[in-house]
Order: C-alpha cells, then sequence, then structure tokens
C-alpha cells in the first residue's frame, strides 16, 4: 500500500513496470520463426519511457525537501533528484547515438535497450538508497546488466572474454561492499545512512588522546570499536573504487572497455559514473563525516595514484579506446581529489566536473561511435589511431569538434574543461594539499600530450591518403552540434552549471548538518 | 523429552546418512543420501525452533544444489529409462498430492477472507489482544514475511528485478536465433538438374 509520501518513487516504478511490459511485447513479437527486427522500435520506445520518466521526476512537486520513504531506505533531496535528471537526460542523448552502431555491427537484438533500462533502473536505485542492504541490489542491478552489455557481440570472442571479466571481477568486488557492510552491521546494529550518521555524527576515534580516560570513563563502554567501523569502511570503499575503475583497481577496464562492444563501453564509461559518486558521497561524506580525518589519507593516495597512472598510462597506447579508457581513469583521479578536500568548496567542484564529464565523454565517444569505417567486409569496431589520418580532410567539421572536445578535456581555456580542472586545482589548493595540487598539474600537462597527439594526427600527418567514412545522419549531427555548442557556452556562461551544484551542495549540507 | 528423542533420533540418522553418503558404491544413492542428511540437519534445525534457517536449508541444499548434483551424476551414468511408459503408474500418486494441496486451500480460504467488521480497521474498534498469542505464536517466518512485504518492499522488489534480468540475460546471450538456413550443396538436386528443365523462355 503506498502512502502519499511514497507516491514520490513513481517514476522509478513506471520505469521498472514498463521494463516488463517491454519485455513482454518484445518476447511476443520476436518468438516466431520469421521474427521481425524491433531492435529500432524498442529503441525509440525505450526513448519514450526515458523521457516519460524525466517527465514525472521533474513534476514531483517536492524536490528539494529530504524525503525519506520507504522505512527510511530511499531518499529523496535535491541531490538525488537532480542526479536523476541528468542521467536521464545523458542516457537519452546515449541512445540516440547507439542506434546507428548496433545496426551496422548487427546487434540485433531487442533486448539490448531493455538491458539498458535495467542498468538505469539500478542506476536511478543507487542515487536515492538510502540503506546499505538497497545500494547493494541497486549495485548488482545496474552491473548485472553492464555484464550481459559487454558480452552482447555474440560473434565475436573479445566480448564474450570481456563480459566473463567483468562478470568475475564485479562479483569480487560485490562480495568486498558485502563484506564491509555486514561488518558495519554487526558493530552499529543499522545499515540505514541516517542511522548511521546519527550514531557516529559525535564519535572521535581516538577519544583517548582527547579525553582524558580517567575523566570520561564511560566513554569506553558507550562508543563504538573505531577501528572495526574502519576496516569496514575500507572494504566498502575499496568495493566502490573497483566500480569506478580507480587505479590500484583500474586494471579491468581496460580489458572490458576494449573487449566489449563500443555501445556498451560508451554506457559504462559516460552514464554509472556520477551514480557511484554520489553514493560515495552519502556513505563517507553524509554518514562518515566524523571519520573523514581518517579517510581522507587513504583517498588522496588512490587519488594520486589515479592521475599518474591515467596520465603516463595514456602515453604508450595505440587503440583511441583504450586511450579514452586510461583518459576517463585520470579524470576520476581528479574528481577524487576534489571529494578528499572534504570541503563544501570541494563538494561544489567536484560535482561540477562530474556533470561536465559526462557532457564531454557523450561528445568524445558519440563522435567516435559515429566514425564508420569505409570497409567492405570486415565490421572493423576497435579503432587505431591511424584510422584517424587525415580526418581533416575527410570530414573537416567532425575533425575540427573532436579536436575541440579533446582539448576540452585536456583542459584548454576556450572550453569549459579548463574552468572545472581550475576549480579543482584551487580547491585543493585551498584545502592546503600544496604537494597533490602540484603533482596533479604536472599530470595533467603530461596527460594532454596523448590529447594533442590525436590532433595532430587528424590535421598535421605527412601522408597522402587517409581512411574514408560513412557520413553521418543529419538528425545525429544536430545533436553532436548541440553538445559542441554546449561545451562553448558553459565557457562563457559557466554560472549555470556552478549554479546548480551550487545549490545540491548547500542542500546536501545543510542536511548534514 | 519427546524432543530430545526426536533429536537423537534426526541426528542418528544424518550420521548414518553422513556415512553412507562416503561409503556407497552407487553415486545415485550417494546423492540421495547427501540428500537424506540435509533433511536431517534442517529438521535439527527445526527442533531448535530455526524455522526459516530449516526451510531455507530445504529449499536451497536440496531443492538446488542436490538436485544439480544427482543431474551430473545421472548425466555421466549413462541409461537411458523411458520415463513416458510409466507415466500412467504415477498418476494416483500425483493426483494424490493434488488433492492434499486442495484441502489445504479449502481449509485456508474460509479462514483467511472472513467478512469483516468494516469497524475493524478503525482505532476505535475495541478488539481483545490475545498477547501471549501474538508474541509467542509469531513464528520466524511470519516475521520476516511481515518485515519483508511491508517495510522492506521496494528491496523485495529490487531484489525481483535482478532475478528477472538473471533469466533474460543468460537467454539472450545463449538464444540463436538464425532465420536464414545454411547454404549447403544438396547433391541430388544437383545432380538432377538438366538444361531443359532449367532454362524457361
Amino acid at each position: 500500500m503506498l502512502i502519499f509520501k511514497e507516491i514520490q518513487l513513481l517514476p522509478e516504478i513506471f520505469l521498472g513496470i514498463s521494463i516488463i511490459y517491454l519485455i513482454i511485447h518484445g518476447t511476443f513479437i520476436s518468438v516466431n520463426n520469421k521474427y521481425l527486427l524491433i531492435q529500432n522500435s524498442i529503441l525509440y520506445l525505450s526513448i519514450l519511457i526515458i523521457a516519460m520518466f524525466c517527465f514525472l521526476l521533474l513534476n514531483n512537486s517536492i524536490e528539494y525537501n529530504n524525503f525519506q520513504i520507504f522505512n527510511n531506505t530511499i531518499i529523496l533531496d535535491y541531490l538525488s533528484f537532480s542526479s536523476k535528471a541528468w542521467i536521464a537526460l545523458i542516457s537519452i542523448f546515449c541512445f540516440l547515438m547507439v542506434q546507428r552502431y548496433l545496426a551496422v555491427q548487427k546487434i540485433n537484438y531487442f533486448e539490448y535497450s531493455v538491458l539498458i533500462l535495467f542498468a538505469l533502473l539500478g542506476i536511478f536505485f543507487i542515487c536515492s538508497s538510502n540503506d546499505l542492504i538497497t545500494a547493494y541490489l541497486s549495485i548488482e542491478l545496474q552491473s548485472l546488466s553492464f555484464y550481459i552489455m559487454a558480452a552482447m557481440k555474440k560473434d565475436s570472442a573479445f566480448s564474450a572474454d570481456a563480459g566473463l571479466k567483468y562478470f568475475i571481477l564485479g562479483a569480487f568486488s560485490s562480495s568486498l561492499f558485502l563484506f564491509g557492510s555486514s561488518i558495519l552491521y554487526g558493530v552499529s546494529g543499522t545499515t540505514n545512512f541516517e542511522d548511521l550518521k546519527n550514531l557516529f555524527f559525535l564519535t572521535y576515534l581516538e577519544y583517548e588522546s582527547i579525553y582524558g580516560v580517567d575523566n570520561y570513563s564511560f566513554v569506553k563502554h558507550v562508543f563504538i570499536d573505531g577501528g572495526l567501523i574502519q576496516f569496514a569502511l575500507v572494504f566498502i570503499f575499496v568495493s566502490l573504487l573497483f566500480k569506478l575503475a580507480v587505479a590500484p583497481f583500474h586494471l579491468w577496464s581496460l580489458d572490458i572497455y576494449e573487449g566489449s562492444p563500443s555501445s556498451s563501453t560508451f554506457f559504462f564509461a559516460v552514464v554509472p559514473k556520477l551514480a557511484i559518486f554520489i553514493l560515495i558521497i552519502r556513505i563517507f561524506y553524509s554518514s562518515f563525516f566524523e571519520y573523514s580525518i581518517k579517510w581522507r589519507y587513504y583517498i588522496v593516495v588512490v587519488a594520486m595514484l589515479t592521475v599518474i597512472v591515467g596520465s603516463f598510462g595514456g602515453l604508450e597506447q595505440k587503440k583511441l579506446k583504450s586511450l579514452l579508457a586510461y583518459s576517463s581513469i585520470s579524470h576520476m583521479g581528479y574528481t577524487l581529489i576534489a571529494f578528499s578536500t572534504g570541503t563544501f568548496e570541494g563538494m561544489q567542484s567536484m560535482l561540477c566536473y562530474l556533470f561536465l564529464y559526462m557532457i564531454a565523454g557523450l561528445c568524445i565517444w558519440s563522435i567516435f561511435l559515429l566514425l564508420q569505417l569505409k570497409y567492405k567486409y570486415s565490421k572493423k569496431q576497435n579503432k587505431d589511431l591511424t584510422d584517424l589520418n587525415l580526418l581533416s580532410k575527410s570530414n573537416n567539421i567532425l575533425a575540427l569538434f573532436f579536436s575541440t572536445v579533446l582539448l576540452s578535456i585536456a583542459g584548454l581555456p576556450p572550453m569549459v574543461g579548463f574552468l572545472v580542472k581550475i576549480g579543482i586545482f584551487l580547491v585543493s589548493i585551498e584545502a592546503s594539499m600544496y604537494f597533490v595540487a602540484i603533482l596533479s598539474i604536472l599530470c595533467s600537462v603530461i596527460s594532454t600530450f596523448y590529447y594533442i597527439r590525436i590532433v595532430k594526427i587528424m590535421y598535421f600527418e605527412n601522408s597522402v591518403a587517409g581512411k574514408l567514412y560513412y557520413p553521418i545522419q543529419s538528425n545525429i549531427s544536430i545533436l553532436v552540434v548541440c553538445l559542441f555548442y554546449f561545451l562553448l557556452f558553459l565557457f562563457v556562461n559557466p554560472t549555470l552549471i556552478y549554479l546548480f551544484s551550487y545549490k545540491i551542495t548547500l542542500l546536501l549540507t545543510m542536511t548534514v548538518v | 523429552m519427546i524432543v530430545n528423542l526426536f533429536f537423537y533420533f534426526f541426528s542418528f540418522i544424518l550420521i548414518v546418512s553422513a556415512l553412507m553418503t562416503i561409503l556407497s558404491q552407487n553415486s545415485i544413492y550417494s546423492v540421495l543420501f547427501l540428500v537424506l542428511s540435509f533433511v536431517s540437519s534442517s529438521s535439527i534445525l527445526f527442533l531448535l525452533e530455526c524455522e526459516y534457517i530449516s526451510l531455507i536449508f530445504i529449499i536451497i541444499y536440496v531443492g538446488a544444489i542436490a538436485v544439480l548434483f544427482l543431474f551430473v551424476v545421472m548425466m555421466l551414468d549413462v541409461k537411458t529409462v523411458y520415463l513416458a511408459k510409466d507415466s500412467l503408474k504415477y498418476f494416483p500418486f500425483g493426483s494424490f498430492i493434488g488433492i492434499v494441496f486442495l484441502i489445504e486451500i479449502a481449509l485456508i480460504i474460509p479462514t483467511t477472507f472472513e467478512s469483516a467488521n468494516p469497524y475493524n480497521v478503525s482505532f476505535l474498534w475495541n478488539c481483545y489482544f490475545d498477547w501471549f498469542n501474538k508474541l509467542d505464536y509469531f513464528t520466524e517466518v511470519m516475521s520476516i514475511g511481515h518485515l519483508l512485504y511491508t517495510d522492506y518492499i521496494i528491496q523485495f522488489l529490487l531484489s525481483g528485478n535482478i532475478l528477472l534480468l538473471a533469466t533474460v540475460g543468460p537467454v539472450t546471450l545463449v538464444l540463436i536465433r538464425s532465420t536464414k538456413p545454411t547454404k549447403t550443396q544438396v547433391t541430388f538436386k544437383q545432380l538432377s538438374r538438366t538444361y531443359s528443365s532449367v532454362l524457361h523462355i
């Protein structure tokens, strides 16, 4: 029985029900011996479903009240609301970009879009989970559909390999999460983030050093063992870093990004990162803020390692996909630097960076998917860097867009990537993490090399002929132009995204304190 | 007293069946003894008033894992048994089980759907609670069910979605939908083609 307050979860319920209807619809049509190809129609239907989801979400009248429903396991605040809306918008773009690629690669299964919808349902639940059980279940829903999406290209051995690898490593990281949360439950007796916050908000880890033990001997009986909680938090943190593909745990991402079909890689790289970061914010920033003295250090170490690996690893890559994988790894590193400051501005610049990361990733991957090589027989999908040879001659505008987006990611001034990146450096300097700031700036300079190398290959290569590409559909090209315009426009008017992230952070910290 | 006797009875069966699992020569028998040991250990748990765990024991170990073992063992021993012939033999047993379930449903429905007083739901209704029954006869399964279907309904639905995905996904990966048959040469057709039968003017 839904109480009036709990109808606020209507968008997710609508999404879940419509997924089931979509499965029934697709199954009834495609069981015949002479089945119809309903790939496209199901794709458009799922775009419609996501658009309806957006509509229902935006019509929620209480958008930034802090509502906790379903026995406090689901939280509906401005953070979850805005991130859900943003992810839904981005995923509509993803659906539109993917369509042509699926037709060319002959991935003619209607289940593909259904799997994406399942993943999105999981991601939306991660955004609004307020409970370790809900978080675990939604992560599982999201990652299970990702495993299947990775193995979806059935005639390719690489794809099956990627799916199996993703499955094994994902199961490993999920088991780490379960282990950590079971210890947390054993120590505190609750799995709810709100309850955990209330329990640990005024706990001091080293109470013996802060207070004299003799004066406050009750402290030992009342307060909970801090070391065990840290032990559990490390496990939860490591499993979430696995999902983010951050440096000591990044090795799976390269193989899987390379092996799985590019449309799935597009989703893995762009969509789920924001949701996982929101879960990290909810656990570490909201619930265990008092422990920030402790977790700061290992987040800083991990972030520095990630930035270094991301910028040095990309130098050697010859495949465009694994280069982009390294670039996404280094971006996660910058985001973690902003998170590790633990300040208000740090949160704000982190959210800014994530939103921009999603837009820039959308741009890059959509251009990558739209470049269909004119081979007669081989449906080559893993593009070498040399395939982009003299793209400026064959498709000048697309080369211009591609190089602009790459320079924006590298952080050069006339694009918005510069502003968010400098925001992160400034925040880390303000939190007096000077060494971190200097090292990350140097690594950013190094990583600029491989972005510029792509631009060089596209424009200034000393060869006579480059590869030829199929022309892009006009309606898709309008979308690409819109995304490109967005990158330039946000540099002129960055207040839009700053105010958005400021509001999110303000409402988040208001609920924390 | 009787509980103690039951405990000794089941533990004796458990030990014997566990021994027989190792000792028996036929692998099918050993799997069946394994099932027996699971059942007896779950009934020991039942005696200790851990109903939920014992039920889960039966459902998961006997229902899934032991059956899986049995399948593997039966696949190893190649023996063809024609089950279709003696389906008539199982008819009385099957119908007996069906009748049992029917009687259970007939017993449950009239007690569950009693026509209630409409004021019964409101808090003004003065009703008599036997608190002893309420507290003591609340079994584990009931309490877990109460929690699962009220407070944790979203988690329940989410896990249902995961199960749906886990059935849809592997089917999608394994299913091969080939509409076009493979183009192999039929030798007889090829040889029977003559010059006159091919050309039509």
